[in-house]
């Protein structure tokens, strides 16, 4: 066995340590849940969370856990999380039903435009990096083709108006790419998990009320506009105003 | 056609007579003097219209002027006309007397009443002041240095309040002879700090005559606008740009007056400031920024609703004033209500030599839960130029009732049943990628790659083709191979006369080559001439031994294999140097 071997077979070993060990916190989690102490399960799921590896199942219990914490607004943050796992898609997707129907309170919600809806596919089911790199694909196509033109392999001027469209279709694809990539970083999807929230027009105490956010409201968080002032963030409520409002009680997915 | 025409008057006065006979409407008879000068230089002509009309008229009797002091009537220049029109269905007549006066003496006088007797009953006009002038007393060469023609910006305050409408006129002015066919204002004036609203006006201007600085000048309002100052202080009114194309009788130049001169000239105004004041200060109601007359009004759309339904706050602002600035006023409503977006918009209207109209506002709130809800009442003002203060108006309080709908499909109990369990068993767990795409190192590879290759591609492509149709760049990229070639052959040849042979060859294949030569038939000493250019005296010493040697190793009894391999190595040693020569 060479160095170069031992080395990868340490780091796969170190690596499933680390996994076994997530496991077995989570199972300890589980235990703590099916023993009725909601209150521990929360605390050791958070443990499993904070070491960096996830998953759905994570994120459906904790929300099941929110739930019997009386915790609403929580308890949908932690369903949205699990809803974009593929294996606990489903049960979220149910959970979310009913959390939604249990707020006393129902925002109005304005359907998201069509380009928007787009932009949201391609971050959440396609990915910013697999649009490129289809993008590059289709463009090391169409240059693969201009090359072979320019070595006579194929005829140059029957092939062009292939060529381009290759290149100008990866390439769009691959700047449309960065757009979502730069929406996906600037706006967050957020849950306010407290009661109530007052939403400003100004990050100002002082400043005109815009509109009352209760929980489980789904927000959408600037995070650039945010940056401008300290202590604030820059959200859309569902029914399309925006406003400023303190950074408590909001979580962000 | 003279028939026609006493028919039609016949008719007429015939419908005049007898058509209205019955009327018992006491006779509606109007009599009217008018000068066409006011301010009149001293032996200027000036003419004087007394007109009289009514709807019923039977004998007219032409008026006689008394004396008029400053102003002598030229007898004979008297004229007279009649007019018939039908306004509404109802015919009527005006007579019209003409006469020509010539003023007498400068001075300040008044135009008597005239008499004017209509079946037998006396009626007389008002008196008209007037002015006559001494041209004596002008300054000399006033008229000289007053312009043909130029364009004012006149508005109708030079000391407004902020938002308080101001009517700029555009006025031309031109003298008696300059005859001005069109027009075309520049687009695009600028009233910095002020919004600007052109106002509606009669497309033909009308003109009238004034006499400015001693000069007479007749004036044309040409457009009108209507500002609003939005900031207190010195604000200045830019020049305005004019073009005109005019027709002006020249009589130096045309002495038999035969032509008239046509000519588009550019005209600016000068500019205008005007001193706007602050409004006051205001403390007991909310200003909505509108200055003028205003009736303000607030209304809700119903006085019950359901929860969930959307309810209308109108807030009409109308009347006339600064209508396109007016303010939403704020209003403080309850903290339950879901609050939408508010929508505006406007209706505006132009005329005379004011905006009017009104400005909408719509509140759009929605109940999220049942219950009483009182939006209270508020006080908003607007500022009243003519009163110099602001007018408070209390919008009244509105109230409605939100209630459940009784017919909102209720939960089932499937609904409400959480069926979620958690998940107990092996868990696939992965760790978030949440890198940027410009923060990753295979991306930026991704983009230079194709870069970098198509550069590549593209090279070789230049290179290929040049291989391909240029012969000297061909010969000389492959000339080091070929010598090579040739003298690997004489390193491995026992021969050493084939040896030389072989050297010979390929210094001669090289630098013919190289140097683009003709591939045969050149000389040892044309070579070393073409060789001799790059001024290496070295190197010229080592190709000329070589060469000679080459030339004569027939003769040379002491050839030996091991001199052949250093010349062979000599030969590299020169080929690399021209190589790197040329």
């Amino acid at each position: 066995m060479n160095i170069r071997s031992l080395i990868v077979s340490i780091g796969i070993l170190i690596l499933s340590q680390n996994v076994w060990a997530q496991q077995g916190s989570f199972d300890q989690a589980n235990t703590l849940l099916e023993n009725g102490s909601p209150m521990e399960a929360m605390s050791a799921y958070r443990n499993v969370e904070s070491s960096g590896s996830v998953s759905g199942a994570l994120y459906l219990n904790m929300g099941i856990t929110a739930m019997q914490l009386d915790s609403l607004g929580l308890s949908k943050f932690y369903f949205l999380k699990a809803k974009e796992y593929s294996t606990t898609q489903q049960q979220a997707t149910e959970a979310l039903g009913y959390v939604n129907s249990q707020f006393s309170r129902q925002s109005a919600i304005l359907p998201k435009l069509p380009w928007d809806r787009a932009i949201d596919w391609i971050n959440n089911q396609l990915s910013a990096f697999g649009l490129f790199l289809i993008g590059f694909l289709l463009t090391l196509s169409g240059l693969s083709l201009l090359y072979l033109g320019w070595l006579d392999k194929v005829p140059l001027s029957k092939t062009f108006s292939t060529q381009l469209t290759l290149i100008i279709i990866g390439s769009s694809l691959a700047l449309l790419a960065f757009y979502a990539d730069y929406v996906n970083q600037r706006y967050d999807e957020a849950v306010l998990i407290s009661s109530s929230q007052r939403v400003l027009e100004s990050p100002d105490e002082n400043s005109a009320l815009v509109s009352i956010a209760y929980e489980g409201y789904d927000l959408t968080v600037d995070q650039w506009e945010s940056e401008q002032a300290e202590e604030w963030v820059y959200v859309r409520l569902g029914n399309g105003q925006y406003g400023w409002t303190k950074p408590a009680g909001i979580k962000t997915l | 056609m003279k028939r026609i025409g006493r028919l039609k008057h016949f008719f007429f006065l015939l419908l005049l007579t007898f058509g209205f006979s019955g009327l018992t409407v006491a006779q509606d008879i109007q009599v009217d003097a008018e000068l066409s000068e006011t301010n009149i230089f001293n032996g200027e002509q000036v003419r004087l219209e007394v007109s009289v009309s009514g709807n019923a008229m039977g004998s007219v009797q032409q008026p006689e002027l008394p004396e008029i002091d400053g102003l002598r009537w030229l007898r004979g220049s008297t004229s007279r006309g009649t007019q018939y029109t039908i306004i509404n269905g109802k015919p009527s007549v005006t007579y019209t007397y003409g006469y020509v006066l010539i003023a007498q003496s400068p001075g300040d006088y008044t135009l008597p009443p005239i008499t004017i007797t209509v079946e037998d009953k006396t009626y007389q006009t008002d008196p008209i002041p007037f002015t006559v002038l001494d041209p004596a007393s002008l300054e000399s060469g006033d008229a000289e240095r007053a312009p043909d023609i130029y364009i004012r910006v006149e508005p109708d305050t030079k000391d407004p309040v902020v938002g308080q409408q101001v009517v700029a006129d555009v006025v031309l002015y031109f003298k008696n002879g300059v005859e001005v066919s069109s027009y075309q204002p520049t687009p695009g004036w600028k009233a910095e700090g002020f919004w600007k609203e052109e106002l509606n006006y009669p497309q033909r201007a009308q003109t009238s005559s004034t006499i400015v600085n001693g000069v007479r000048y007749q004036k044309a309002r040409l457009i009108q606008y209507a500002l609003f100052p939005t900031k207190s202080g010195e604000l200045t009114l830019s020049p305005f740009e004019i073009t005109v194309s005019v027709r002006s009788r020249r009589s130096s130049a045309d002495p038999f007056g035969f032509g008239l001169n046509q000519e588009r000239m550019t005209l600016q105004s000068t500019p205008v400031t005007l001193n706007v004041e602050g409004l006051p200060e205001l403390n007991n109601a909310e200003f909505i920024g509108a200055v003028g007359d205003f009736e303000i009004t607030r209304t809700i759309s119903t006085s019950s609703a359901l929860v969930g339904e959307s309810i209308e706050i109108n807030t009409q602002v109308s009347g006339k004033g600064n209508i396109p600035l007016v303010n939403k006023p704020d209003y403080e409503l309850p903290e339950s209500l879901e609050r939408y977006n508010p929508e505006e918009s406007s209706n505006i209207e132009r005329n005379d030599r004011e905006i009017t109209g009104s400005r909408n506002f719509r509140d759009i709130v929605i109940p999220r839960n049942e219950g009483d809800y009182t939006i209270p009442a508020t006080k908003v003002a607007y500022y009243d130029p003519s009163r110099s203060d602001f007018v408070i108006v209390t919008l009244p309080e509105l109230t409605f009732r939100a209630e459940r709908d009784p017919d909102a499909p209720l939960l089932t109990e499937k609904d409400l049943r959480f069926n979620v369990k958690p998940i107990t068993g092996l868990a696939s767990w992965s760790k978030p990628e949440v890198k940027p795409l410009h923060e990753r190192v295979l991306v930026w590879m991704m983009i230079i790659f194709p870069i970098l290759l198509t550069a590549g591609a593209y090279g070789f492509k230049k290179y290929h083709d040049r291989m391909q149709t240029d012969s000297a760049f061909s010969r000389s990229r492959r000339a080091t191979d070929k010598a090579n070639s040739t003298l690997e052959e004489a390193d491995q040849t026992n021969d050493i006369k084939a040896g030389y042979h072989l050297i010979d060859k390929a210094l001669t294949q090289f630098i013919t080559d190289k140097l683009n030569l003709p591939p045969a038939g050149l000389s040892h000493d044309q070579l070393m001439e073409a060789v001799e250019k790059f001024n290496d005296r070295e190197l010229n010493d080592r190709l000329r031994k070589i060469l000679n040697k080459c030339k004569t190793i027939a003769y040379a009894p002491n050839a030996t294999q091991e001199s052949l391999t250093a010349d062979i190595e000599i030969t590299r040693e020169i080929i690399k140097k021209i190589g790197k020569l040329s």
